[in-house]
């Protein structure tokens, strides 16, 4: 059994399209085409008429809660903006040049994608595993596993940080005293550094959502082709090689996606520091502080709102900055596939 | 067939309720909502029950929010115009509301101002002169001890020749604390040092920096608004004798409120906490199994607070004259001293300090520590301070530098030039 015999058990290139959230097959394709031909033209046309009326109610929203902050916050960003004052003093870019220049900013940026980073990679191998034992078809229960999965998911943040704070509590934290069984008698100071208050706080991320990443996976794992299996069975594939050489593949995109998803997550991490912290600055020493609870901070702690304006566009784009990153990895994917 | 029997049904239905209201609506058409936006336990529901017994046409309506929240909301409802009644204010938060009186109408006249605590009255002076808010209740704050492990550790045991332990100041009250730890077992001395449970005298020497900054005259501002807390001598007296606590080896830096301290507090980790009269009660709930070994000595270096809150009416209040007559009531003496024997908050009304009800309060828990004579006494020291615009995010800066000293990360002075730095680069005004 050698690795190019299962290399040659993938005649039907997986996620042909570079979009991953295209996930049609040829079939539904041709199905979908022949029913537009057929389509009543008539339909169509009271479509054009009334489908405006029907996507209404969420641009609307939109445009209200959404588009109408966005440029609020641009606009107030050139001035050194107080909610409560009569006239405000226009600042240019002065708060852009201040955010720059602030320790505090880079602080949290650094811990943001340290959070992330401690949240995103251990929490998808976690997921990936997880789905492959739930994939097995003698696992007895699979539907009560599942469920179960997502509880974590429908708890709130707010009582899970809770919890979590008492947890990784210095003198008669339970996780203190777990290692404490493994020889680790130090009790750790969890929430005094930056990088065990990150650990903790990754930790409350990735026991929330484990479970919806894991099932995202179990879905991509569920939809590969069985006959690819039957194949590997047959040329001798161990369970091993079989996920790695068919499982991980066939999911480039699911990994893709679930990534992108963390990383708009990630950047938003918000309510775990400031409940494990219990004000806004997070942390003593800013060492949990992230970027929008700095936002946050700027604007109703310290009441400088063109100031968190600023912070709000810098964030968006380093968003940008991401995206893009990610965009490149996603086509590199999908090219390599072709 | 059936549709039209359901119709009629609904007929029926809407006249007969309709005529329901329509007898209700005399008496409703009468009554005032006056809506009040408050947190934590400002407004006490007997109050609102009793207010509504004593005005039928007068409906109170409470809505609450977490300490921040709530704020936020205000500054935001006051640009909208879509303010409360009545709008509750924490004493960190009501530095930055002085600063704009436009938003509130002026309370003179309600209440006689020399029936309250002159610092406490001057919490609700904006900036000005204009009165925009009026006192509720006061925290004081004491020094709460363990009178058990006081004995074990070399020190008297009775309040008063604790109080006079420390009765010279801060220092001495360092001092005390590092007599207290050098007879720590040696099991508890290297616990430690080796990364276990830390014993200590207090539990979190940060404690004591808004407590010693309180007992000034000034803080971060000069009465006209100007800034002053990197040339203010006390609040470099009250950083400094801090961080020398920190440093001393005397704290458990056990953040309050958190499950270490709740755990602390029923082990023994620590024998002393600086404590208002509100967290008597919370320390009587989590450490339950230490009743009678606790007692209660006066602070040192003065009288002491922390906490406390106003009620203002906003400009933009739909019933304003409804909402005064409501602060009026809830606020005057009668009502405080009612609201302290009911739960516990201690009165800002000055006048009631001679009544028996609060000088003769004792608490068993406390060792019977008369709790009411000791902070009537405690808050009587005070003088009025001015608070300023930014207060509360100046705090958190000398907060957070005094926490890296706490670490070890920093010396003291190095912690005052980072603080500086921060508040300068964060704070304009």
């Amino acid at each position: 059994m050698s690795q190019a015999t299962v290399e040659q058990v993938k005649p039907v290139p997986p996620g042909r399209s570079p979009n991953v959230f295209k996930t049609t097959t040829p079939q539904q394709r041709k199905l979908r085409k022949q029913r537009k031909q057929s389509e009543d033209a008539g339909i169509r046309a009271l479509n054009a008429k009334w489908g405006y009326l029907f996507i209404a109610p969420f641009f609307v929203m939109f445009l209200i809660f959404g588009l109408a902050p966005v440029i609020y916050s641009i606009f107030i960003a050139f001035f050194n903006w107080d909610p409560l004052a009569d006239t405000q003093e226009w600042y240019g870019l002065k708060n852009f040049e201040l955010l720059l220049t602030d320790d505090q900013f880079w602080v949290a940026l650094r811990n943001t994608f340290s959070i992330w980073f401690f949240s995103t990679f251990p929490q998808l191998l976690m997921a990936l595993g997880l789905a492959a034992i739930l994939k097995n078809r003698f696992l007895k229960g699979s539907t009560f596993w599942r469920t179960m999965l997502l509880v974590p998911n429908i708890t709130a943040v707010l009582a899970i940080a809770i919890v979590f704070g008492q947890l990784f509590g210095r003198d008669f934290g339970l996780v203190n005293l777990v290692l404490s069984w493994f020889g680790v008698t130090q009790h750790i100071d969890w929430v005094a550094h930056p990088l065990t208050s990150h650990i903790a706080i990754a930790t409350m991320i990735t026991w929330r959502w484990l479970g919806y990443n894991t099932l995202i996976c179990l879905a991509a794992m569920l939809s590969i082709p069985q006959y690819l299996y039957e194949s590997a069975d047959l040329d001798g594939a161990s369970k091993w090689q079989q996920f790695r050489y068919v499982t991980m593949p066939q999911m480039k995109n699911t990994i893709v996606f679930v990534l992108i998803v963390a990383t708009i997550g990630g950047l938003q991490v918000f309510a775990e520091p400031l409940i494990l912290g219990g004000n806004m600055s997070g942390g003593d020493s800013r060492q949990f502080s992230t970027l929008t609870l700095f936002l946050y901070e700027q604007a109703f702690v310290n009441n400088r709102w063109g100031y968190a304006a600023a912070i709000g566009i810098l964030i968006t784009v380093i968003v940008l900055i991401v995206s893009g990153i990610n965009f490149l990895i996603t086509r590199r994917i999908a090219s390599e596939d072709n | 067939m059936k549709l039209s029997k359901m119709t009629r049904l609904a007929v029926f239905g809407a006249t007969v309720a309709a005529l329901a209201f329509g007898a209700v609506t005399p008496a409703q058409a009468a009554t005032t909502t006056v809506t009040i936006w408050s947190y934590g336990n400002v407004i006490e529901p007997w109050a609102i029950t009793e207010y509504q017994r004593l005005h039928p046409d007068i409906r109170i309506s409470v809505k609450k929010n977490t300490l921040d929240a709530h704020h936020q909301s205000l500054i935001t409802a006051f640009r909208a115009n879509t303010t409360p009644d009545v709008a509750a204010i924490e004493v960190s938060y009501s530095g930055f509301f002085k600063a704009y009186p436009r938003y509130f109408s002026d309370m003179s006249g309600l209440l006689n101002q020399s029936d309250y605590l002159d610092w406490r009255w001057n919490q609700g002076v904006a900036t000005g002169g204009k009165l925009i808010g009026l006192p509720t209740d006061v925290g004081g704050l004491q020094v709460a001890y363990r009178t058990d492990l006081f004995r074990a550790h070399g020190l008297p045991t009775s309040r008063a020749a604790v109080s006079a332990l420390w009765s010279s100041g801060w220092s001495a009250f360092i001092n005390t604390g590092k007599t207290y730890v050098s007879h720590l077992s040696t099991a508890e001395k290297t616990s430690c040092r080796v990364k276990k449970v830390c014993y200590g005298f207090i539990d979190n020497a940060g404690t004591m920096y808004p407590a010693i900054l309180n007992q000034g005259s000034k803080k971060y501002y000069e009465t006209n608004g100007s800034l002053i807390y990197d040339t203010n001598a006390s609040v470099r007296t009250a950083f400094t004798t801090t961080a020398t606590a920190m440093t001393s080896g005397i704290s458990t830096r056990i953040n309050q409120f958190t499950s270490d301290w709740n755990a602390g507090m029923t082990k023994g980790i620590f024998a002393v906490v600086l404590a208002p009269a509100w967290m008597l009660d919370y320390i009587k709930q989590q450490a339950g199994s230490t009743r009678g070994k606790w007692d209660i000595a006066s602070l040192p270096g003065g009288g002491g607070n922390l906490g406390g809150s106003q009620l203002s009416v906003p400009a933009a209040a739909k019933h304003a004259v409804a909402a005064k007559a409501f602060v009026k009531w809830y606020l005057s003496p009668a009502i405080q001293l009612q609201i302290f024997k009911r739960y516990g908050l201690f009165p800002s009304a000055k006048s009631l300090y001679t009544q028996s009800a609060l000088t003769g309060y004792k608490d068993t828990f406390f060792s019977s520590a008369p709790v009411g004579q000791i902070y009537v006494t405690g808050v009587q020291r005070l003088r009025p301070i001015y608070e300023g615009k930014n207060q509360r995010a100046i705090d958190n800066y000398f907060g957070q530098s005094l926490a890296k000293v706490a670490l070890g990360k920093m010396t003291a002075s190095q912690a005052w030039s980072d603080a500086l730095s921060n508040i300068r680069h964060n704070i304009t005004n």
